[in-house]
């Protein structure tokens, strides 16, 4: 056994590269990930995410909307604009895709595309008919995705098909796309639970055939669909619910490049972002998200993770906005009237609230001891206490002067504050009470106990 | 102030807060473990001889305080 000593260091080890607190935590590689496929090992670079252009598309306004009342058209547009603003100018989201099959559907494609907005780029949905695809050219896309089931749960039992009258038609349309100029994403539906080698691999292969006679820009992309959520991330995982090995047999036995290749998953077993994040590791270079996650049944990848994730590996905002994160979660809470539960990472409304009074005096010494990043100058979002009987003095203290606004040798001790607390644990102890003490209830104290210091916070305010 | 003087007044405001009286309270008393003091009403006994003394006391170095003889040590310092 290895011997490891103590190191009694007069300075702690913040361990700063890793934990910048002025970013979120940075996800650093050491070695490359080995997988057997086939019987042989191969090799996976994961530290290439830092130069590969990895980026996050969306499906807010198509899968995100399959699971909701439809949003106005005022709203996409507002949502539009906010996930330009979010993604930067160097366009970290890159598409949106939308629906095109009623007029309003239409309409509001063309109202966002009227905003002149670089990124994200508006891209087209529909099944893979010539039906549908008339409408893809009527509105000038340039791109459009298109299903392309890819499971005998969907050729045999929904579309009543033969695997081969079901790649005719895909190729068929695909075909018409590729001559009308728009460039097809095949959307290889329930992936993660289809026949590999009898009917994907052969199908992306035709598919590769079909690209090498197009420029680069019109190449058909792939998008891999974990429909149901079956993808798994770990290694040597058995096919088709391996990632890593789905990614791989794309590359190496089809190959379809990095660049156009995408991950769609959904959440039915609670594997939904790190899914995503390993999708990108393993060299798939889009990662197709909705905001909070919104979308069918348990929802798809969420945006905002997607974002966080991608600061993580690349260890950089590159022209991020990260407070939009919070101005869509208000917009969507006030406006749209959509439910984000309370503990929902970055968003929710406790996401860095305590209640315990330890934690609470953790945040008091240091905020950096029980905040996850700078949330007040990256997500506009202070750490915050919920006051009950179990967040102590400290609590009270760390509530107090954060609404009077006090910093450094102006804050309050526990010991101004204490008749405050006095007051809050009088409320479970003797008057029998079971919930938090409200934001109100916490002002009205210190209007009683710091008159002159609530006034002043009122004034500034 | 003499230290006479800063252990009446300690012993007095004791006295107060915990509901004893003076002649219960020994300097070599602990607060909590023999006087009861639960960790707000620690705090609150700072509180209290910020008040009594016309302090504006550090925290973390008062309520390092655990002993009744320590806060008379400790007061005797700050008012010489």
């Amino acid at each position: 056994m290895k011997d490891y000593q103590l190191q009694d260091v007069l300075e702690p080890n913040l361990l700063k590269e890793l934990f910048p607190y002025s970013l979120p935590p940075r996800i650093k590689f050491e070695n490359s990930i080995k997988e057997i496929i086939d019987g042989k090992e191969v090799e996976f670079d994961p530290k290439s995410v830092i130069s590969r252009d990895i980026h996050i598309t969306d499906t807010t306004f198509r899968d995100g909307q399959q699971s909701r009342p439809p949003y106005t058209k005022e709203q996409m547009v507002n949502i539009y604009r906010l996930l330009s603003k979010l993604g930067g100018p160097q366009g970290v989201i890159r598409q949106t895709e939308f629906f095109l099959y009623t007029q309003n559907d239409r309409a509001t494609l063309d109202a966002c595309r009227n905003l002149g907005l670089q990124y994200p780029e508006i891209t087209g949905w529909i099944r893979a008919n010539k039906a549908d695809f008339r409408f893809v050219k009527e509105m000038g896309l340039k791109e459009t995705g298109m299903l392309t089931s890819s499971s005998d749960y969907h050729i045999f039992h929904k579309q009543n098909q033969t695997r081969r009258e079901a790649m005719n038609q895909y190729l068929e349309v695909v075909e018409a796309a590729l001559e009308a100029g728009i460039r097809p994403r095949c959307h290889l539906e329930d992936v993660t639970r289809a026949d590999m080698k009898g009917f994907v691999l052969p199908f992306v292969q035709k598919l590769e055939r079909l690209s090498e006679s197009q420029p680069e820009h019109s190449k058909v992309k792939i998008r891999l669909c974990d429909t149901m959520g079956f993808g798994v991330s770990y290694p040597n995982v058995a096919e088709p619910r391996s990632i890593p090995k789905l990614i791989w047999r794309m590359k190496e036995e089809c190959g379809v490049s990095e660049d156009r290749l995408e991950w769609h998953g959904h959440n039915d077993f609670h594997k939904v972002h790190v899914n995503g994040a390993t999708a990108w590791i393993y060299g798939v270079n889009a990662l197709n998200t909705t905001l909070f996650g919104f979308g069918e049944r348990t929802g798809n990848p969420p945006l905002e993770g997607a974002i966080i994730e991608y600061i993580s590996l690349k260890g950089d905002l590159m022209g991020i906005d990260l407070a939009v994160i919070t101005e869509l979660a208000e917009y969507y809470q006030k406006e749209i009237g959509a439910a984000i539960p309370p503990n929902y990472p970055f968003v929710g409304r406790d996401f860095n609230t305590t209640r315990a009074g330890i934690h609470a005096g953790g945040l008091r010494r240091n905020e950096e001891i029980y905040n996850i990043f700078d949330t007040t100058g990256l997500l506009n979002r202070p750490p915050r206490v919920a006051i009950t009987d179990k967040s102590g003095t400290d609590g009270v203290a760390l509530w107090v002067n954060e609404f009077l606004g006090l910093k450094g040798d102006q804050q309050l001790t526990v010991m101004k504050v204490a008749k405050i607390q006095r007051w809050v644990m009088d409320q479970y102890e003797k008057e029998g009470r079971l919930s938090t003490i409200s934001d109100e209830e916490m002002e009205q104290q210190v209007k009683l106990h710091f008159p002159e210091l609530y006034e002043q916070a009122k004034r500034k305010s | 102030m003499k230290r006479e003087e800063i252990a009446n007044r300690v012993i007095k405001v004791t006295a107060r807060e915990l509901r004893k009286t003076p002649e219960q309270i020994k300097e070599e008393h602990h607060f909590a473990y023999d006087l009861g003091a639960d960790s707000l009403k620690s705090i609150e006994l700072v509180a209290a001889f910020e008040e009594e003394f016309d302090l504006n006391l550090n925290e973390n170095e008062a309520l390092k305080v655990q002993t009744v003889g320590g806060a008379v040590d400790f007061f005797s310092k700050l008012l010489p």
